[in-house]
């Protein structure tokens, strides 16, 4: 039986706590660099690192888990022999400060790279792997987790979530690995007090009022159930869809891959998986030039489905989890938020 | 542009002329898709149904080469209609009788002729244009890539001054510059007849002041554009040639006597990043730095100067553009050449360049970079030109007039091939798009675009290679059925070397800026036999 | 064999040129400690030195094993480089995969295979292997029959295959689009070779070849009487890990690599097939 204890880090106490956590495994949480941007970044000196605990990461935790470029194996092709070695084993990494909508997108992916064959490259990683969540008290301005239950804070799935009281954390421990960690270091923690859980109620409550975007994301996934989406809407969204893949990589439960091998000279190479994204036409093409899918007309199509539509029939839940950011860079303006919106006034024939 | 680029989500109106802008400049595209969604109209004058023009409220598909007349119809049109904005024209501009006089000697009808517009779309869009106050011009290669180019722009500046849209936010006349740093080049003169900053070079005095810092004699004649050097031909003034970064085997018009001309030269040295077509005929390569791998500036179209920095030391041999002039420079004994920074390097042009006046590197880190004219280092930058008066003082009109392309189609070459960058993903020569698995796979070989209707009348199916041939040259291409191009025009790109479709295009050039007509030549399309 | 990206490694045991664009390699895995088997209608994924991989279909039937073809025709840049190999080089493969036919409920059914160029492949592994079982078993399978189309003459593959077949008693029926001077047969697309045979509800029809192909077949089937479960295809998509995860293959909701590329009519109507839906 695991303990999932609930206890309280001062803030005093959290840099003292990461200190001892770097010394068994890497420590990844965003940092703020001198441009502006926030980004996971690797810790390497805690003293001079601020870790960013306000704005949102640009990107989600997905170059970790399914990199955009990632080695899944080298082969050599010598006098005749053609052989295959694996990659190196993943590094044991503390992920710090991921917000619950990148923790939901992890899960999703767990899904994905499990059936029907469980992904070597990706569960190494992730049997490496420690997830310390931070609940969002305020949503970004493209956010939209409540309407898909992915936020702003969450019920179980991490390894340890914190929410921010202010002056110190309440900490939740969802898996051993993070009642584990909470057992070990538990002189840095103190019991929760009724104060402390009256605190964190109100601030949750107070988040889930503070989104300014109502995106109807499950009426939208019901609807898609019992009715196709109109020619219309789909070449519409597809006229303005530029194919630069931005929602496909940014999007924290895109998985889709391409894998090549890239030769280094004549008697080695490596294979490597790549991100892909779905919007583009070779994605389906197939060599000798037919192509099941035509993207002129239905470019946006697979992907708005898959993440509402059939995942939410297959897992009872879109893989939407509201993060905004294809919000953030679609060029064209046709990101997900905009299908929900023109789907859901589609008058019902 | 004389506008920022942020400008532009908040116009009422935008006029797009010559720029497949959402293939060609994604930023520049989503500012002005977010400002369609605003509630802003757009106006797109292209021959081809691109993209963007799918986008608009009205396309104006006009005949390849009649920009001028389809612009003399609208501004006949607001005259017509009472639109043009008197007190602008009044205060801010001169020779407006002469265009006005011009302009109403002109047959409507004839125009839109000239066009294949119908006249009273031209009305429309007219009217739409100029009924705002609000309303942004924004032109790209399809204006300038003419044998009357310059005029193009006359007409379009003509347009915005008629109407008073070019002095306040929002409104304005926006040339979208066809690659990232060419801004940048041109403010450093990499052209033949101005000093940096555009300053004038028969000027004695501005000469005297780069020959101060320069410590060398600056020749007060011009020299030669782009296509004058390099269709020089081999018995051509020109004995050497330093190329850095361009790939006029491939990109020029006319490619035969490109070919000779690189050919028959005494020495060619190239400096580029890949092994072009260029560099291939080279007898030195210097291994340039890409921009990965060096720092520098970068001067987009809303005039921002941009501060790059090396993100990876460069590979093996390759060196920073800026250490191979230096080096050359050292030794060829040219004074100077002794900058130990790129900063360094900025503080002269500062010195030099009253637009950059305030360019230093310390104030280039902040902000994503400032917008000329930047004069001193207390200046921050201009948002927008001309808000007071003109570089000129006032603004001049020009009359226009439509003038036939360079070559028309005739029984033999009944079609008329329009050239240009064929989709998202590949830039031009494609030195560095062919490199890309992902960019290769979305967009594999050349394609002749070609209305459906003219497929029918030759036989011909979609992905057939057929000869596309002019006066100049031929090549085999695949067929591409499309709507996107009217019939009796066609549409190729120049990016594959395994079909060079300079082989086919004219060398004509505007007058004054010596931009070829890549707009414009005429072609026959015969099948070409299954092997 | 389902240990990721990396292949397991084959060696080229004999090549048979079955025409100018079209070869059968036949394989065997070098280490035969690696339990394989596989049924008719699943592919593989084979990995060629320095072009990464391609999913091919097996056309051999299991009872070939440990040998086991894959007939390829020339088409992008590592079908090219494999019609390069000799015989003794070797390859990688990964598999099998996909959900095959359903080779159970054809017992004593009267089986209708109709081909079109390449689409033979996939299922002359069913007809290879319903051969062997019905010449072992005495309640075998009703009557065999084979449609098949190619271009031009030239075109035709599995030519010395077929006059086995005709030997063992599979009626063998072949046309072409365009004849050339030694051609004597039937001249015409599959689709007239169908209009003259007679189906029943104990017939049951495996369709392969080019999408408009199977497009046309399938809908003559239906006319004909043909019940949607009783009609099968397999289809072609790009594929990149044959697994279920890298996207590419997905079809409405299902992946063609897990839930096809043998599909009955009627899953396929329940999918939103565009290929067929013109």
């Amino acid at each position: 039986m695991i303990d999932l204890k609930e206890l309280i880090l001062e803030k005093d106490n959290l840099y003292p706590l990461l200190r001892k956590l770097m010394k068994d495994a890497r420590l990844i949480a965003p940092v703020e660099n001198e441009f502006g941007d926030t980004l996971f970044s690797v810790i390497d000196d805690i003293d001079t690192t601020k870790i960013d605990l306000t704005n949102q990461p640009q990107e989600s935790l997905k170059p970790f888990f399914l990199p955009q470029q990632e080695t899944v194996a080298s082969y050599t092709i010598d006098e005749g022999e053609y052989s295959f070695t694996p990659p190196p084993p993943a590094l044991q990494t503390i992920f710090f400060g991921v917000r619950s909508c990148d923790l939901t997108a992890l899960l999703y992916m767990d899904l994905i790279f499990s059936k029907p064959v469980k992904d070597a490259t990706y569960y190494d990683r992730r049997n490496h792997s420690l997830i310390i969540t931070l609940g969002c008290n305020q949503p970004f301005d493209n956010c939209f987790c409540e309407a898909t239950g992915s936020g702003p804070y969450l019920e179980y799935g991490y390894g340890l979530q914190f929410i921010d009281l202010g002056d110190c954390f309440y900490v939740s421990a969802g898996r051993s690995k993070g009642a584990d960690l909470l057992k070990k270091w538990s002189y840095f923690f103190r019991e929760v007090e009724e104060d402390d859980q009256k605190r964190r109620y109100q601030l949750l409550l107070e988040a889930r009022g503070q989104f300014t975007k109502n995106i109807q994301v499950a009426h939208a996934c019901r609807k898609l159930q019992k009715e196709p989406v109109t020619e219309e809407i789909w070449e519409q969204l597809s006229s303005r869809c530029y194919d630069c893949g931005g929602c496909a990589y940014v999007c924290p439960t895109c998985t889709c891959f391409s894998v090549d091998d890239t030769p280094i000279d004549r008697n080695s190479g490596l294979r490597i998986r790549s991100w892909d994204a779905c919007t583009s036409s070779g994605f389906t093409r197939m060599t000798g030039g037919d192509n099941p899918i035509d993207r002129s007309r239905h470019a946006l199509k697979r992907r708005f489905l898959h993440k509402l539509k059939y995942d939410f029939s297959s897992h009872g839940k879109a893989s939407c989890t509201g993060c905004g950011r294809c919000v953030d860079i679609c060029f064209g303006g046709v990101d997900i938020t905009t299908f929900i919106d023109l789907f859901t006034k589609q008058e019902t024939v | 542009m004389t506008n920022s680029i942020g400008e532009l989500v908040d116009a009422d109106v935008l006029l797009i002329t010559g720029s497949n802008t959402t293939e060609t400049h994604p930023q520049i595209g989503r500012n002005i898709l977010e400002a369609v969604d605003g509630g802003a109209k757009l106006l797109v004058i292209d021959p081809r149904k691109t993209d963007i023009a799918k986008q608009a409220h009205i396309h104006l598909a006009l005949r390849p080469g009649t920009d001028i007349a389809l612009i003399n119809a609208m501004m006949r049109t607001i005259l017509d209609e009472d639109l043009a904005d008197d007190l602008f024209i009044a205060m801010r501009t001169e020779n407006f009788i002469a265009l006005r006089d011009y302009l109403h000697r002109l047959n409507l009808d004839e125009l839109a002729d000239i066009t294949g517009i119908n006249l009273d779309r031209i009305r429309e869009a007219a009217c739409i244009y100029a009924r705002s106050s609000k309303s942004v011009i924004c032109y790209c290669l399809g204006v300038t890539q003419h044998t009357c180019g310059t005029a193009n722009v006359q007409a379009v500046a003509n347009l915005a001054m008629l109407t008073g849209n070019v002095e306040k936010k929002h409104s304005g006349v926006d040339p979208l510059r066809g690659q990232n740093n060419v801004q940048g080049a041109c403010d450093m003169a990499a052209l033949p007849s101005v000093l940096p900053g555009y300053q004038n070079l028969a000027d004695n005095e501005i000469r005297a002041r780069f020959e101060a810092v320069w410590k060398r004699e600056i020749a007060a004649t011009p020299g030669k554009s782009l296509t004058e050097m390099t269709h020089a031909g081999k018995d051509g003034a020109i004995k050497a040639m330093f190329i850095m970064g361009e790939n006029p085997a491939l990109s020029d018009p006319h490619l035969d006597p490109v070919q000779e001309t690189l050919k028959h030269l005494d020495f060619l040295a190239v400096s580029d990043i890949f092994l072009t077509e260029t560099a291939q005929l080279a007898d030195v390569v210097f291994p340039a730095a890409s921009f990965a791998e060096k720092g520098g500036t970068i001067t987009n179209s809303e005039r921002r100067v941009q501060l790059c920095r090396p993100a990876i030391a460069p590979i093996h041999n390759c060196r920073p553009d800026s250490h191979i002039i230096m080096e050359l420079g050292k030794r060829l004994g040219c004074p100077g050449m002794e900058f130990d920074s790129d900063a360094e390097i900025m503080e002269e042009i500062s010195l030099l360049t009253p637009i950059y006046g305030g360019m230093h590197y310390d104030r280039l880190a902040e902000n994503f970079g400032l917008q000329w004219p930047c004069s001193d280092r207390d200046h921050p930058g201009t948002e927008f030109l001309h808000k007071y008066y003109f570089t000129r003082g006032k603004g001049c009109f020009t009359i226009t007039k439509h003038q036939e392309p360079f070559e028309k189609t005739e029984n033999e070459y009944p079609f008329t091939l329009v050239t240009g960058r064929g989709s998202y993903h590949h830039f031009h020569t494609a030195t560095m798009t062919r490199n890309s698995k992902r960019l290769v796979r979305e967009y594999p070989q050349a394609l002749l675009e070609i209305n459906i209707n003219d497929c029918k009348k030759l036989n011909l199916k979609d992905g057939e290679t057929v000869e596309l041939r002019s006066k100049r040259g031929a090549v085999h291409i695949t067929t591409q059925i499309t709507d996107r191009v009217q019939p009796g025009t066609v549409f190729s790109s120049f990016h594959f070397f395994e079909v060079p479709i300079n082989q086919l295009t004219v060398d004509a050039m505007d007058p004054q800026s010596k931009c070829p007509e890549f707009k414009v030549c005429s072609v026959s399309l015969t099948k070409v036999s299954h092997d | 064999m389902n240990t990721n990206f990396i292949p397991e490694r084959a060696i080229i045991r004999t090549i048979v040129h079955e025409n100018e664009q079209i070869s059968t390699f036949r394989l065997e895995l070098i280490n035969k400690n690696v339990p394989f088997t596989f049924l008719p209608g699943q592919f593989l994924m084979l990995s060629v030195p320095h072009c990464g991989e391609a999913a091919i279909s097996i056309s051999s039937s299991p009872e070939a094993l440990p040998l086991f073809d894959l007939s390829i025709r020339k088409a992008g840049e590592l079908t090219l480089a494999i019609h390069k190999i000799q015989e003794g080089d070797q390859v990688g493969v990964r598999g099998p995969f996909g959900t095959p036919f359903p080779i159970e409920e054809f017992a004593s059914k009267n089986l209708l295979f109709i081909a079109g160029g390449i689409g033979l492949a996939p299922l002359k592994s069913v007809i290879d292997h319903c051969l062997f079982q019905s010449s072992t078993k005495e309640d075998a399978a009703g009557s065999i029959t084979l449609l098949y189309g190619s271009r031009s003459p030239s075109d035709i593959a599995f030519r010395q295959v077929i006059e086995l077949w005709k030997k063992q008693g599979v009626d063998c029926r072949i046309t072409v689009d365009e004849k050339d001077s030694s051609w004597n047969g039937n001249v015409g697309l599959v689709t007239d070779l169908l209009s003259r045979c007679a189906t029943d509800s104990n017939t049951r029809s495996l369709v392969c070849g080019p999408p408009i192909m199977i497009r046309f077949v399938i809908s003559q089937l239906s006319a004909m009487g043909c019940d949607d479960t009783a009609i099968f295809t397999t289809l072609e998509r790009h594929m990149k890990c044959g697994m279920g995860l890298c996207g590419h293959c997905h079809l409405d909701g299902k992946l063609v690599c897990i839930d096809g590329p043998v599909f009955s009519l009627s899953q396929l109507k329940r999918l939103d097939v565009t290929e067929f839906s013109r």
